[in-house]
């Protein structure tokens, strides 16, 4: 599994810019869905028929990742950037962006005068090689994403987006492993999430589903004065119960619970005070949807490092195939 | 209708957003005598029709009236154990208010309900900087007495957590409790659909008691879009007069329930409301919103095409808190004022409201 880890958070696919990574995650679940759609916005449309006994259930992992945008050029060749989602300037420094032709810059700041502070986004710029703003091969408008290579430190997994091609991953192997299933199954390969969980709106009023199951990474409380969260890392698969956006469906969350204590799957309880998930969109679309989310759970998210455990990943595939598996009753 | 006794059992009763299904089966069994269905979503939105009762046309049109059953709460976080007894650190489930959470009673829904009481360290042995500031979500714990064996067995994290507080008379037939932010408003509909076994109207009535308005509006948004009402009123509570309160945005309590104007509310629908309000020669106030209106009113008026959408509110005072306080007068005049309202209700009532007649039938009539 680690080569197809490998594979898809090292691809590049900033929101709004989803091509190449949705151009790798399709050939990889082909043979498992019974159709496959692209849509407006670019969201990944995959169906795996029920048996027409079950309910109608999408399954949500976002393609798209945090990434920046060049805004100005300056005339000696310096890239000026804003942030596509939630990307913080403390985690920049010396780090590098690619492009979608494979260019890599460098990040770096303007002279920095106190070294205790912070500096802004507009403080940094990105140096592609260029001398001027005549020879610079990026214009304003290109998007870049992180460039870091995927590194396994044992079952300690870590790089650039594990935010969410760990999400995109647990559904690959879930649409691998999911012979049969009662419920007509979506598994949507959502783009735009970073900027507002939009590309699951669409979708999600478009499918009009019963169940809406988001695939995304949530946070640890076991690294040094995090913020306090019963989370960590190893531990096993998360179970939304709260996150800052949404208070999951409480039978959903009950069903999780039994699936995961009857399988013997070991999963923690996520109640997170920040941020949240394409679930949050598919709860209030239409007429409304019994919503949660099988988090993956992660270090140092919206980093260049973003770290997850190889066991977590395993046992939220496995979550989800017990939950997909079986009658789903709320 | 004994006010009192009505919304001393809705206050009474549990319904964090998201764990609405107490307050739910309450609310079912006080409307069912005066509807015709009743339904939950898949949201747990509680949806009631009374069907028209004076022919009209067919279908017929529909009002739909929003009222949250939802309350403020709190969310089991984690466990702690110290010298052998368990601890809960928590969350809040929507705007509490953090100046009061210290010291109250609570339940929590564990594999059963446990009473707990909300403590946290005296000022004196907090560090300085924490002493005279309001409490910290990290500094509080609830504390049931409970070992920790005990307390793993029965609680998980994520558990919802519901404040306890019974409802208080006061001076002239005034109340105080918890969650009157909004079951003030569901009694309101219920006196309204009480209302409306004794009159006769062509509209059909689609009541809701929605899900989980305190974290995201969610019923409105989602019951607006599968029932597509013709119109909407949402029902809910505004900031009640006090010492200290501004003259602008409060209105006195006892002094009839606020009409709502702002993006947020069509026009021809405050209109209408206004005038019924003045033949019923009930007082009302006018309040006034000009961003969202932090009510349903927001969710319900962009379904479909949009919908026309009204406000009626309670004043209130304490909004938030475990003593929040309503006139009971005001609940009944919401109550009476919607069921007139929805009487009123005719054929040519939308085709006034979309070319604007109700503004110059209230001008002539002034
Ligand atoms: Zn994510
Ligand atoms: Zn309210």
């Amino acid at each position: 599994m680690n080569n197809l880890i490998k594979k898809l958070v090292e691809a590049y696919g900033p929101s709004g810019f989803e091509d190449q990574i949705r151009a790798l995650i399709w050939p990889e679940i082909e043979k498992y869905a019974d159709d496959i759609s692209v849509d407006a916005l670019g969201n990944l449309i995959a169906h795996k028929k029920g048996d027409g006994s079950g309910l109608k259930a999408m399954v949500a992992a976002h393609m798209d990742e945090i990434g920046v945008m060049i805004t100005h050029i300056t005339e000696e060749g310096f890239c000026r950037f804003t942030n596509i989602g939630g990307v913080y300037p403390h985690t920049l420094l010396g780090g590098r962006v690619q492009f979608a032709d494979g260019r890599v810059g460098i990040i770096h700041s303007d002279r920095i005068t106190d070294r205790s502070k912070i500096y802004g986004l507009d403080k940094h710029f990105i140096d592609v090689g260029a001398t001027g703003r005549d020879d610079c091969p990026v214009q304003v408008g290109d998007a870049a994403g992180f460039h870091r290579e995927f590194v396994a430190n044992g079952k300690m997994l870590s790089a650039k987006s594990m935010d969410d091609r760990i999400g995109c991953v647990v559904a690959i192997e879930a649409m691998k492993r999911l012979k049969q299933t009662p419920h007509d199954v979506y598994f949507v390969f959502s783009v735009q999430e970073e900027i507002g969980t939009r590309g699951a709106e669409a979708a999600a009023n478009h499918l009009d589903p019963d169940v809406g199951i988001a695939l995304d990474v949530t946070l640890t409380g076991d690294v040094p004065e995090a913020i306090p969260m019963a989370v960590s890392l190893g531990k096993g698969t998360a179970i939304k119960v709260k996150d800052a956006g949404m208070i999951a469906h409480h039978g959903l969350v009950q069903l999780m619970k039994k699936r995961a204590s009857e399988a013997s799957i070991p999963y923690q309880l996520e109640v997170l005070t920040g941020g949240s998930t394409d679930a949050r969109s598919i709860q209030i679309a239409n007429g409304g949807a019994a919503a949660g989310c099988i988090s993956i759970p992660c270090r140092y998210v919206h980093s260049q490092s973003e770290t997850v455990h190889a066991d977590d990943v395993e046992n939220s595939i496995k979550l989800l195939v017990e939950l997909l598996a079986k009658p789903i009753e709320l | 209708m004994d006010i009192h006794k009505l919304l001393k059992t809705l206050t009474e009763t549990p319904g964090p957003s998201g764990y609405e299904d107490q307050i739910a089966a309450v609310i079912e069994e006080l409307w069912q005598p005066y509807v015709d269905t009743i339904t939950r979503d898949r949201v747990g939105s509680l949806i009631a029709t009374k069907r028209a009762t004076k022919n009209g046309r067919t279908p017929p049109r529909r009002i739909l009236l929003a009222a949250h059953m939802d309350e403020i709460a709190l969310m089991v976080r984690d466990v702690e154990e110290h010298n052998g007894s368990g601890f809960l650190r928590v969350t809040p489930i929507g705007g509490v208010d953090t100046r009061q959470v210290f010291g109250q009673l609570v339940v929590v829904h564990g594999r059963k309900n446990l009473t707990g009481v909300i403590g946290c360290l005296p000022a004196r042995m907090l560090p300085e900087e924490k002493q005279d500031k309001p409490f910290d979500f990290e500094d509080l714990l609830v504390d049931m007495g409970l070992p920790i064996e005990t307390v793993n067995s029965q609680i998980s994290i994520g558990d919802f957590i519901s404040f306890r507080q019974p409802l208080l008379k006061l001076m002239n037939k005034r109340v105080a409790g918890k969650s009157l932010d909004n079951r003030a408003s569901v009694a309101a509909v219920t006196v309204c659909l009480e209302q409306l076994q004794q009159r006769q109207h062509t509209w059909e009535v689609i009541a809701v008691a929605t899900a989980q308005e305190e974290t995201r509006l969610l019923g409105a948004y989602t019951t607006a879009f599968a029932v597509q009402p013709d119109a909407a009123i949402a029902i809910d509570v505004t900031f009640g007069k006090g010492p200290g309160a501004n003259e602008h945005v409060t209105h006195e309590l006892g002094g009839g329930p606020a009409l709502d104007l702002g993006p947020n509310v069509h026009t021809g629908m405050f209109n209408a409301l206004k005038a019924t309000a003045e033949e019923m020669e009930l007082n009302i106030n006018i309040e006034t919103h000009q961003r969202a209106s932090g009510t349903d009113a927001h969710g319900l008026q962009i379904a479909h095409a949009g919908i026309p959408t009204a406000i009626v509110a309670i004043p209130l005072r304490y909004m938030h808190t475990m003593v929040e306080s309503v006139a009971l007068k005001d609940v009944e005049r919401a109550g009476r004022l919607l069921a007139e309202f929805i009487v009123g209700l005719d054929e040519e009532f939308l085709g006034k409201l979309a070319t604007g007649v109700m503004e110059e039938e209230k001008e002539s009539k002034s």
